[in-house]
């Protein structure tokens, strides 16, 4: 496969918008095209070879795309792309692989807001940790992430898949405030703790394998053993005569645990 | 300025598909001019459009714009060295308004309903609008003082109070919804037909409605009633309406133009007894318009995919919302009226959505005469206005209509008649219902017209209607539609080739009305103690200032 | 002179009857205004003269150089912020909005500081309102959840809700009912008929308990949610699905405790789900005098309430990326422009301090502690008493302001387009 690597040449005053750093936007140029692609400096249109340092394979065809260095300034990164890779040694931006439908975005350091935002297919990993409204919905949609899968090694911000319609969320930590919130049918698993999971959850499920405070429109229904763990199974929310499922392990209420 | 050549149709002046020179000077037309010459040899000339019924300025607009984030994300323009950028669909931005009206040749509308406490809201978004000129209706269905009137029998009182209003507003005309069901809604109930007593006022929506005709005609104002019937968006509700019409059949108009306009009659001109065998009644409405002069209609045609419903019909919204499970805001007005706003998304495949489709065009194509039916969508209740195009190619087409037909719900070939209509409509057709009727309708002398005196305000098509077929031709005359070749306002050409070229501020218009001293000294006593007790603003805050109307067209009328 | 019906630039409560003696161009008395409300409307110190900042200290200098330093500052940014807002005229916000375009940059409201959660509850659910008058002539109960109006908004419960008759609420106080909501007992919570003290932060769990009762599904909920015992929830649910109107009025407590705008998203589904029962409006607390007509005035420019970010030239909205306080916080802004606000004050600290660090232009009557950080400072007439324009009450009533003394400064307006035009100076020269 066709390696493309990008550098930033500085650090950035102010944060960039580089929708066009897509994989299948590259495999369609030569090196020269890929650096003359737009990017937003804040207001100012800029090339991308103004900031970065492009190099690899010239010629065109499916591509990698290799970010070295520190991208958490920059924003949009794989927007909407339907394939191809994009490996990202550092951190990544806000709204990274936002409304993606496939291929992969992998990141070896954190990813900032709004990662995989209305994302409709492909996957995306994250070594580190994620900031808020991961696989959420844009402001006053219906849905958010639809399909796909987004693992976090470490953990996630607040509005954890927000909206989310289809699809999968793992995060192996802790998730903030409100994971899952109008959930219909998409799929979270959180290894940490979380708080308020599944509000107004209509239908999906939402796995909380260390501690949560539960809603109190959700109904206990039984155990239930999930990869050998063995968890309070509630079904809500109830104020949506929702039929979503919510596991927890350990049920915070009122500072004190019980159950 | 002289426009050369063109295939005008003007059919106020019973000019219909005829080659001829227009003159414009100092911004109307004019007998003979000198100055630039704009080539417009072979193609089709209009009056510039009008639209009679929008909902494009003010609080119920700026409601749906506040909840739908996700609306302004389409209709992207940026801005340029003369654009403001544009958002929006359902409920674009004032600019998008004003552009996007420009780009499709028209260049009047009338926002449809305004309460006059907040009109001074509506002004300042009208004041935003740029290029076309405009004017608003102000709602009178449900405020206290017409309730009072109405159960008095006062009629002096209810048009010196008309007459306040519209001052008060810097209204064009009287509005009507859902007569009484404001006011019913303030406390959650609504009137459920003509003679459904409206609670703690001691009257009827069939006595509201006949009071401000009545009073209507006695001010001998521009425009009629424009009514929201009761019962709006009901399975069965076109017996309403038809029992509104001859309720007031035999009050005599005052001027040349009809005595109700009832407007987007796709929403009331419905059969079944409930959602599951809902059907259309067009046929019945159509053949009742065929046999009677006094009432107009617009369509209200519905445009398949999102849209966002709002009007002063609380109850109606709340029921919606409820339906669908969608978003829902309300706004009930202190002793004037309620409003609610809804997004929605109307569907092929829904048999509902399907069969409220056919009924629009079925009005427009089922009534003979194009001068009793107005082309709207109710934008954006029905659908987006950029949507004309689309619409005027149904009804020019019945290949498209079939075309249509077979991507939609199947029940729409069992509940309408739609696919037996062979009618389609011709240039002659589109100019009246887009042009010359709306602004017969509104009582607009200088408007949707050609003649001498006219406004110069001017739509030229990149179509040449001798040499185009739009039966056939859909495609490309819809898209012709959508951006014309020029628009001309006010003698200045303000689109070239479908982009905007120059942004020139519209004029608003409103009415003054005279009324008798006596009537208004007696109206002023009841609004001291309405504003002393009720209102929550101050009386000598309320009414609109002239800085919110910095163009106006001051209409006047009245009893004196 | 007397001036009569003249509308108080404080809250949002608007108030419309406010009584000024004028004599010599001096504002001499001020009646029916509350305390707040009277001090706004007769002013303090002023800031003399525009200053620029030189070598550390401001210096006063001329209009015009103060007009070519705001522009240069704010055409050089990448990404400059235009913040403030909440107690001018729409008319200024006009300007605003148009010099944010001019200079692409991202402007935002104070909403961003109290009911921007608010507002994105609305974006979610839509909000069923009405104007406080219906409020006044028909709401035989009303609820304050994290508000306290006694200190906050002074006259709401004289003027619009409580302790007001109306058509259908011809007893007043005796014939209403309050229900408080708050954290903590406040001035409001001791007038109130039913005072629901919660801890803090539980407020979202209390609002689905109240949406669960209010379903008929009460008999599901726990005995106890968030400290707080069923049988007063059931209390409240009953004595809310009882009223004849109800109105549910929130503030601070409730928009910025944890929850933030979820908590006014369940606040307004609540309200929704209620008016299956009865009739029930909502409404924000707003705080500064015409906050909500920034809204208004961006919503029907831009398509959005605020938080607008117009660097690629087309309107962008996302609260969370760029309202003022996440563009301040992330260390985005390389220049601000604050106009009739005080982020200084009203910002978290950490905010502040990324706000210190970067080029500021003030546009204000009054020194407050955001000047101490400004490059460039602009003093401008007090709109509302010596500049006529247009505010919008908290129900999204639109009212005029009036002009009472005549002023030697320029209005906002004036200074924001002597700013816009030295802006497209500058563009037309590169």
């Amino acid at each position: 496969m066709r390696e493309i690597t990008i550098v930033p040449l500085q650090e950035f005053e102010v944060p960039l918008e580089a929708e066009n750093i897509r994989p299948d936007i590259f495999a369609t140029l030569s090196l020269e095209e890929i650096r003359d692609l737009e990017v937003w400096e804040g207001n100012r249109r800029r090339y991308l070879s103004d900031l970065f340092s492009v190099a690899g394979n010239d010629g065109t065809g499916e591509c990698l795309i290799r970010l070295d260095g520190d991208f958490s300034r920059v924003k949009r990164i794989g927007e909407g792309m339907r394939e191809g890779e994009i490996l990202v040694r550092g951190n990544i931006g806000m709204r990274a692989g936002s409304g993606m439908r496939g291929g992969s975005i992998n990141i070896e350091g954190d990813a900032g807001d709004w990662l995989g935002r209305e994302m409709r297919g492909g996957s995306i990993s994250v070594k580190g940790n994620a900031g808020n409204y991961v696989g959420s919905r844009y402001w006053g949609e219906r849905c958010g992430m639809r399909g796909g899968e987004i693992e976090i090694e470490g953990s996630a911000g607040a509005y954890l898949g927000d909206h989310i319609c289809g699809g999968q969320i793992k995060v192996k930590g802790d998730a903030g405030d409100f994971p899952g919130a109008s959930n219909r049918g998409g799929a979270i698993t959180i290894g940490g703790d979380a708080h308020l999971p599944g509000a107004e959850m209509v239908s999906g499920t939402i796995v909380v394998k260390g501690r949560a405070r539960v809603l109190p429109s959700y109904g206990f229904q039984e155990t239930a053993e999930i990869e050998g763990q063995l968890l309070w199974k509630f079904v809500g929310d109830l104020v949506e005569k929702g039929k979503g499922e919510l596991y927890v392990a350990l049920v915070e209420d009122d500072g004190q645990l019980d159950k | 300025m002289i426009i050369k050549g063109g295939i005008v149709y003007d059919p106020t002046n019973g000019i219909f598909g005829e080659e001829m020179d227009i003159f414009l000077e100092k911004g109307k037309v004019v007998e003979e001019a000198k100055g630039k010459e704009i080539d417009a040899r072979g193609l089709l000339v209009m009056p510039g459009g009008v639209d009679a019924h929008a909902h494009v300025a003010g609080t119920k607009v700026n409601t749906g714009r506040i909840m739908r984030p996700e609306d302004a994300r389409s209709g992207l323009e940026p801005k340029t060295k003369l654009l403001r950028p544009c958002t929006g669909y359902t409920v674009p931005n004032c600019y998008a308004i004003g552009y996007r009206y420009a780009r499709m040749g028209y260049t009047t509308v009338f926002e449809a309903a305004t309460p006059i406490i907040e009109s001074r809201h509506t002004h300042e978004e009208l004041e935003e609008i740029p290029i076309v000129d405009k004017g608003a209706l102000t709602l009178f269905g449900s405020n206290w003082e017409v309730l009072e009137c109405v159960r008095d029998d006062d009629l002096d009182k209810l048009a010196a109070y008309v007459a306040w209003g519209l001052r008060a507003s810097r209204g064009y005309g009287v509005k009507v919804v859902n007569p009484g069901g404001g006011e019913a809604w303030g406390f959650g109930t609504n009137v459920k037909g003509l003679d459904d007593p409206v609670p703690n006022f001691d009257t009827t929506p069939r006595e509201i409605i006949r009071g401000l005709v009545k009073a209507n005609e006695m001010l001998n104002l521009p425009h009629s009633v424009h009514l929201h019937t009761n019962n709006l968006g009901k399975p069965g509700n076109y017996t309403t309406v038809l029992d509104t019409m001859d309720t007031v059949k035999d009050i005599t108009s005052t001027r040349d133009r009809q005595v109700l306009h009832v407007t987007h009659m796709q929403f009331s001109s419905y059969g079944g007894t409930g959602w599951r065998d809902f059907e259309s009644e067009a046929p019945q409405i159509a053949e009742y318009f065929n046999r009677n002069d006094h009432v107009t209609m617009d369509m209200g045609q519905m445009i398949f995919g999102n849209a966002t419903t709002m009007t002063a019909d609380g109850p109606l919204e709340y029921n919606n919302a409820r339906l669908l499970h969608a978003k829902w805001s309300n706004h009930d007005i202190e002793l004037e009226d309620s409003s609610g706003v809804v997004p929605l998304v109307y569907g092929r495949k829904m048999p509902v959505n399907a069969i409220q489709w056919a009924i629009g065009l079925e009005l427009a194509l089922l009534t003979e005469s194009p001068w009793k039916t107005l082309l709207t969508t109710d934008h954006p209740n029905g659908g987006p206005f950029v949507n004309y195009p689309e619409v005027i190619t149904l009804l020019m087409s019945k290949a498209k209509r079939e075309e249509e037909m077979a991507t939609l719900h199947e029940l729409v070939a069992k509940r309408t008649v739609l696919p037996t209509i062979e009618r389609e409509l011709d240039w002659g057709d589109i100019a009246v219902m887009t042009r010359a009727a709306p602004a017969k309708v509104l009582g607009l002398a200088e408007k949707g017209h050609l003649g001498v005196g006219a406004d110069a305000d001017v739509t030229v098509y990149d179509l040449r209607p001798e040499k185009i077929d739009p039966a056939r031709d859909h495609k490309r005359v819809k898209e012709a539609l959508g951006r014309v070749k020029y628009t001309i306002k006010g003698g200045e050409v303000v689109v070239r080739d479908g982009e905007i070229v120059a942004v020139p501020r519209g004029r608003t218009y409103w009415v003054d009305a005279s009324v008798p001293e006596k009537d208004a000294e007696r109206v002023q006593v009841d609004l001291v103690e309405k504003f002393e007790k009720y209102y929550s603003i101050q009386k000598s805050n309320y009414m609109v200032q002239d800085a919110y109307v910095t163009d106006p067209v001051v209409v006047k009328a009245g009893v004196i | 002179m007397i001036v009569e019906d003249v509308i108080c630039p404080f809250c949002g409560c608007l108030c419309d009857d406010i009584r000024v003696e004028v004599e010599d161009n001096k504002i001499t008395k001020v009646n029916r205004a509350c305390r707040l409300g009277a001090s706004k409307i007769r002013g303090h110190e002023r800031i003399k003269a525009p200053m620029v900042r030189e070598d550390g200290e401001l210096v006063e200098t001329s209009y015009e150089e103060a007009y070519q330093r705001a522009a240069q500052i704010l055409y050089q940014a990448k990404r400059p912020l235009l913040y403030g807002w909440c107690s001018t005229v729409c008319e200024a916000h006009k300007k605003g909005i148009l010099l944010a375009e001019e200079v692409g940059g991202v402007i935002d409201s104070t909403a961003t500081v109290c009911h921007g959660p608010s507002i994105i509850g609305i974006e979610e659910k839509g909000l069923a309102g009405a104007t406080l008058g219906q409020v006044k002539n028909r709401a035989d109960l009303i609820v304050f959840w994290g508000s306290n109006p006694a200190e906050a908004h002074p006259r709401h419960s004289l003027r619009y809700s409580t302790n007001v008759r109306g058509k259908f609420t011809e007893g007043g106080r005796s014939e209403k009912k309050m229900i408080v909501v708050d954290v903590r007992k406040t001035r409001s919570s001791r007038n109130a008929d039913k005072f629901l003290r919660i801890r803090p932060g539980t407020d979202y769990e209390v609002i689905s308990a109240l949406r669960m009762i209010v379903g008929g599904n009460g008999d599901l909920l726990p005995e106890r949610v968030a400290g707080i015992s069923k049988d007063d929830l059931v209390d409240m649910a009953e004595m809310m699905k009882a009223a004849r109107f109800g109105a549910f009025f929130f503030g601070l407590g409730l928009t910025h405790s944890r929850g933030s705008y979820k908590n006014i998203d369940n606040s307004l589904s609540l309200v929704n789900e209620l008016n299956s029962h009865t009739k029930f409006m909502i409404m924000p607390m707003r705080g500064h005098y015409n906050v909500g007509g920034f809204g208004q005035v961006c919503a029907w420019e831009t398509g959005y309430p605020m938080a607008v970010d117009f660097s690629r030239g087309i309107p962008y909205f996302n609260p969370g990326e760029t309202a003022a306080c996440d563009v301040l916080a992330n260390g985005e802004a390389d220049a601000a422009l604050v106009v009739a606000a005080d982020p200084a004050s009203n910002f978290p600290w950490s905010v502040v301090e990324k706000l210190a660090e970067i080029p500021v232009v003030q546009i204000d009557p009054f020194e407050n502690p955001t000047t101490l950080i400004s490059d460039v400072v602009i003093p401008s007439a007090v709109a509302g008493v010596e500049v006529e324009g247009t505010a919008y009450r908290m129900d999204g009533l639109p009212l005029r302001m009036k002009k009472l003394v005549t002023s030697s400064y320029p209005s906002d307006e004036e200074v924001l387009d002597g700013i816009i035009k030295e802006v497209r100076r500058l563009g037309d020269d590169n």
